[in-house]
């Protein structure tokens, strides 16, 4: 009732006619709910935080109307890897809430649970950090903002083996998306020339890395690839690795960046000193775009210490459903969404952005940092960047 | 030969570690028929002590591993009296489940609502970092550290239930409360003790093993199956049970990652299944210490 | 220490009156309160449907609370009917939603021939490990129920060619139920299904619970001892009904999967576990009912908190958990006892 009152309000505001059937006709004013799943609470309570905030600062920099209407976020906390729940989220989101357009999604599993959902309702799903290639393989309502391990990784393989490293252990969590990083890291390091002497996939619940550090040091690999889930687990891996005098021996440390992601720096502290990753963004990312998202960050919520991936994927993801919204005049129609986004181009904080018409993904350019000090402070320093880089894993198979 | 000294030595050192975060559990849960499963919470805010001492208010570490023990028992003994003791005994442990694990989810949300959700750290003094060598192998000289602190903590509680007055007393009184009372015993400030004993050694657990295991917010969850786990194959309430299980599952946990660490987790638990049949009650059923 | 007692021995004597109040009418006399258990089928039966009808747009979670009523009430058959304290029946959940998901995904596309499936593979499994493990006790079984669980869940990241891995096993398109009644996206024909199976399995439990062998389930839970005297082997009543109690589970599981679409690693999961035990303490145990109430009151407040308040809804449903504990010990449904015993004793004054 009172979301028609407002309707009605905002109608009679813009001086239009009353918009009691909305959706009837698209030039009429109506509100355009996106609904985002994402954790909120638990765990990766962090994760939903940065995507709020970020869509925040979109909607403070861009206004929350699109032509004539009026884009309104709502959100659903969903707060482990949980597909069963995030698909009855998003049936209340479509049914209940009637959102034109599914956002959000950290996990995999969860991204993918709302494919037969998106394709039957016609609503196209932004993903704003689910980072397995195959998901957008699964429906063609699906775009993503972010990232997949494939992207980050087939730059550092290259990277490392112009450096002449030749002998790498990798070292994952034993989950899709290290299993996806290992895949790619071997693959493009052994046709750039290198060996790969060991695979490790570490169970999940892994507390104690000291095993692995031994069979790492007794391998005589030069450096390792690794990369496990951000938070407890990354900073007690790269804890060990410093405590088992593996960094003192020489053997130098890489993974994709969200390992040495901007709010566990602090906690992983000098042992982080060294790790060279590559990602798509970096909170210290030299750029008037990115200067002016951190500055707009800090007025509205007091510190931009937290940005970091997520928020950017949130950031650009609200870019793309704007876009969408403002392409399609309104009308809900996700296969002519996605279709007019097809192709985009755009300059985003983490640099310039394409979405690939194909896999619906975005190209990006990837940069290659290294934790540093700097002014006290850890940051990743990026210390080159490669540009337009795609999905390499876009139907790449398993 | 050389894995297997490695499999030893850095067996031992998680094993300890493991046996100091969950021998408080031990004490309650065997000494008071509690199935505290806020056991971590109490680990995590001993942490959380710790972290803010050190970082915040620049206090040395011996210092804030001190203030962060008196703290946690300071702020968790109201509790003992408002809520563990309504569910005392042993007919009751599905209430006392339900009630640690509520207690739990609000620990968790007050710490996340106080703190934030990102991991915190305990600086360590310069003394602890950097490695100490074992013949050929090296380990963090943090962990030698907590392997110490551990074989302290395993004496000292054998001689408080063994050779003291109170661990008479106490003992008495978990064999049969009714005869402890008649005799004299005020088993309310035994209960009391052996509390404040339990949530002292979670709160050490949580400021020694934070390297291990990172604090945040959701510590408080995470690691629960690992300290039930030391608890039952050790035999609660059993000092030397939970030591002898700690090594036990430490070195298996360690053996596992070495020798085929794309099943370490399967080896792990099916270790433990193996282990809880053939001993049911935990290494050493029937003994205080 | 002494007054931690009164708490406890209430909830023992609302056991033993409810005990003797839901035996054979042998030594209960006329005037107690006459076996009203049937009456909770139908009740159910009649809130789903009226529940259909007054929340057309949040069938999803609706379903959602029918399939979990459903496994919480398998907890309730070993814990409530056995005595037997587990943090393991997510093992059979999870067993029976993946197996149903993959005979879904490469063979077999009729919903009930899935939920069959589902809950075989979730018997054989309670078989197999409760044979291995139901010697032990306390402590020690819930240590054993837990590395089940974990092996399980390690098995389905492992064998990532089959379930998916931790991107969950997606694809499962089961046909329309009687192949008439499509699985639509707002979720009608979900909660219907969910809601005739729960009934059904319902009406299933209590006739279980009320059989010579459930009567003797609760004799071994009561007094294992007197059940070897008098010839019974307590621990092969005990495999007996964990077994019943995991095709329950596995039915769950499967209907989970068959109305969801798709089947995680979380339903293999510690947590899923212990947030049944939750539940079913939450309502009540023992009295199959409890688990329905337990659930329902348990996944509608994370549900209302979690919309209205993300961050932090677990300090109010830590404090739910508490305060449930602390007055009504027993459970939920012991509360609504509580206050029909008082009216009736009103009812008796007048």
């Amino acid at each position: 009732m009172t979301k028609h009152l407002r309707t009605a309000l905002l109608c009679t505001a813009f001086g239009l006619a009353s918009g009691w059937g909305a959706g009837a006709g698209g030039a009429q004013a109506a509100t355009i709910k996106v609904g985002v799943i994402a954790p909120f609470s638990g765990p990766f309570a962090m994760v939903g935080k940065t995507f709020k905030e970020a869509i925040a600062v979109y909607q403070a920099e861009h206004g929350t109307t699109v032509g004539a209407d009026t884009v309104e976020f709502v959100f659903k906390d969903l707060d482990q890897a949980n597909p069963a729940q995030s698909k009855a989220l998003a049936q209340e989101l479509i049914v209940k809430e009637k959102v034109g357009y599914l956002a959000g999604f950290f996990f995999t599993p969860d991204a993918l649970a709302v494919a037969p959902l998106i394709d039957e309702a016609n609503i196209p799903a932004v993903i704003f950090n689910a980072a397995t290639s195959a998901i957008t393989e699964k429906s063609p309502r699906y775009v993503r903002t972010s990232f997949t391990l494939w992207q980050n990784t087939v730059p550092l393989a290259e990277h490392m083996a112009k450096q002449g490293i030749k002998k790498v252990v990798t070292a994952v969590s034993d989950y899709g998306p290290g299993i996806d990083g290992e895949t790619a890291f071997k693959a493009t390091f052994e046709k750039a020339g290198g060996s790969v002497v060991d695979t490790i996939r570490m169970p999940l619940k892994s507390n104690d890395f000291a095993p692995f550090m031994q069979r790492i040091k007794d391998s005589g690999a030069e450096a390792i690839y690794a990369f496990l889930p951000a938070g407890p687990t990354t900073l007690a891996f790269a804890k060990a690795f410093a405590d088992n005098g593996l960094k003192d021996k020489g053997i130098r440390f890489f993974g994709p960046g969200d390992i040495t992601q901007e709010p566990d720096l602090p906690a992983l502290g000098d042992a982080a000193l060294g790790i060279t990753t590559t990602f798509n963004y970096s909170q210290s990312h030299d750029s008037a775009k990115n200067k002016a998202f951190l500055a707009k960050h800090k007025e509205l919520f007091g510190s931009s210490d937290t940005v970091t991936f997520t928020s950017v994927g949130a950031y650009d993801g609200a870019h793309v459903i704007y876009t969408m919204i403002q392409k399609t005049g309104g009308k809900s129609d996700g296969a002519k969404a996605v279709d007019a986004v097809k192709g985009m181009s755009w300059e985003s904080p983490r640099g310039p952005l394409t979405i690939n018409p194909d896999s619906r993904h975005v190209t990006q350019t990837i940069y290659l940092r290294v934790v540093e000090k700097v002014d006290g402070k850890l940051q990743n320093v990026e210390k080159a960047a490669f540009a337009d880089q795609p999905d390499y894993g876009y139907k790449v198979g398993k | 030969m050389e894995t297997l000294f490695g499999i030893a030595v850095d067996g031992v050192a998680y094993g300890m570690i493991l046996f100091i975060i969950s021998v408080g559990l031990s004490v309650t849960l065997g000494l008071m028929r509690v199935v505290n499963l806020a056991h971590g919470a109490f680990a995590m805010v001993g942490g959380y002590v710790a972290s803010y001492a050190a970082q915040s208010l620049g206090l040395p570490y011996p210092a804030a591993l001190v203030v962060a023990v008196a703290l946690t028992v300071l702020a968790t003994l109201p509790l003992e009296k408002l809520l563990y003791r309504r569910i005392y005994g042993h007919a009751n442990e599905l209430g006392q489940v339900l009630l640690t694990i509520g207690l739990t989810f609000v620990i968790v949300a007050t710490v996340n609502y106080l703190f934030g959700p990102t991991l915190k750290r305990i600086p360590l003094p310069d003394l602890l970092l950097g490695t100490v060598s074992l013949g050929p192998k090296a380990i963090p000289t943090h962990r030698a550290f907590v392997i110490g602190m551990g074989a302290v903590t395993l004496l000292g509680l054998w001689w408080l239930l063994e050779r003291t007055d109170f661990g008479i007393r106490l003992r008495a009184a978990v064999d049969d409360p009714a005869m402890a009372a008649a005799l004299g015993i005020r088993t309310e400030r035994l209960y009391m003790a052996t509390f404040a004993l339990g949530t002292g050694l979670a709160a050490l657990g949580g400021v020694l093993g934070a390297e291990l295991l990172p604090l945040e917010p959701y510590y408080a969850i995470r690691y629960i199956v690992l300290f039930l786990a030391v608890v039952a194959v050790g035999g609660a309430g059993s000092i030397f049970g939970s030591a002898a299980a700690a090594l036990a599952l430490g070195i298996t946990d360690t053996a596992g990652k070495y020798l085929i660490p794309n099943f370490g987790e399967f080896f792990f638990y099916a270790a433990l299944i193996l282990i809880l049949f053939r001993w049911p009650h935990g290494f050493f059923k029937g003994r205080t210490a | 220490m002494m007054s931690a007692t009164p708490s406890a021995a209430t909830s023992d004597r609302t056991d033993a009156a409810r005990m003797t109040a839901s035996s054979p009418p042998l030594a209960a006399p006329l005037k107690t309160p006459r076996d009203l258990g049937w009456i909770g089928v139908p009740v159910v039966a009649v809130a789903g449907l009226a529940a259909f009808w007054l929340f057309p747009s949040d069938l999803g979670l609706l379903t959602r609370i029918l399939a979990a009523a459903l496994y919480v009430l398998s907890l309730d058959l070993v814990l409530g009917y056995c005595g037997i304290a587990t943090l393991g029946q997510a093992a059979m959940f999870g067993t029976g939603a993946y197996v149903a998901g993959i005979a879904a995904v490469n063979w077999v596309a009729d919903p009930l021939a899935l939920l069959a499936i589902g809950g075989v593979a979730g018997g054989l499994i309670a078989l197999a490990t409760g044979a291995l493990i139901l010697h032990a006790r306390g402590l020690t079984l819930l240590m054993l129920t837990v590395a089940v669980t974990q092996i399980v869940q390690e098995v389905a990241n492992k064998a990532r060619d089959w379930t998916g891995g931790s991107d969950g096993l997606s694809g499962i398109d089961p046909n329309p139920v009687f192949g008439a009644f499509r699985f639509d996206m707002v979720g009608r024909t979900s909660y219907l299904f969910a809601l005739a199976v729960l009934v059904v399995a319902l009406l299933v439990a209590r006739r279980i619970v009320r059989s010579p062998f459930g009567l003797a389930c609760r004799g071994v839970k009561e007094d294992p001892l007197r059940v070897s005297a008098l010839g019974g082997s307590p621990k092969a009543y005990l495999v007996a009904m964990y077994a019943v109690a995991g095709v329950f589970a596995g039915v769950a599981g499967a209907l989970t999967a068959v109305t969801s679409g798709i089947v995680g690693l979380d339903s293999a999961s510690f947590s899923w576990s212990a947030e049944a035990l939750v539940m079913l303490v939450l309502g009540g145990t023992g009295r199959l009912y409890g688990a329905v109430i337990g659930t329902v009151a348990f996944m509608a407040v994370h549900h209302i908190l979690a919309a209205t308040d993300p961050f932090h809804w677990m300090l109010f449903i830590g404090l739910f958990l508490m305060g449930v504990v602390l007055f009504l010990p027993g459970g939920i449904l012991s509360g609504f006892e509580r206050l029909a015993g008082l009216l009736r004793r009103k009812g008796d004054k007048a």
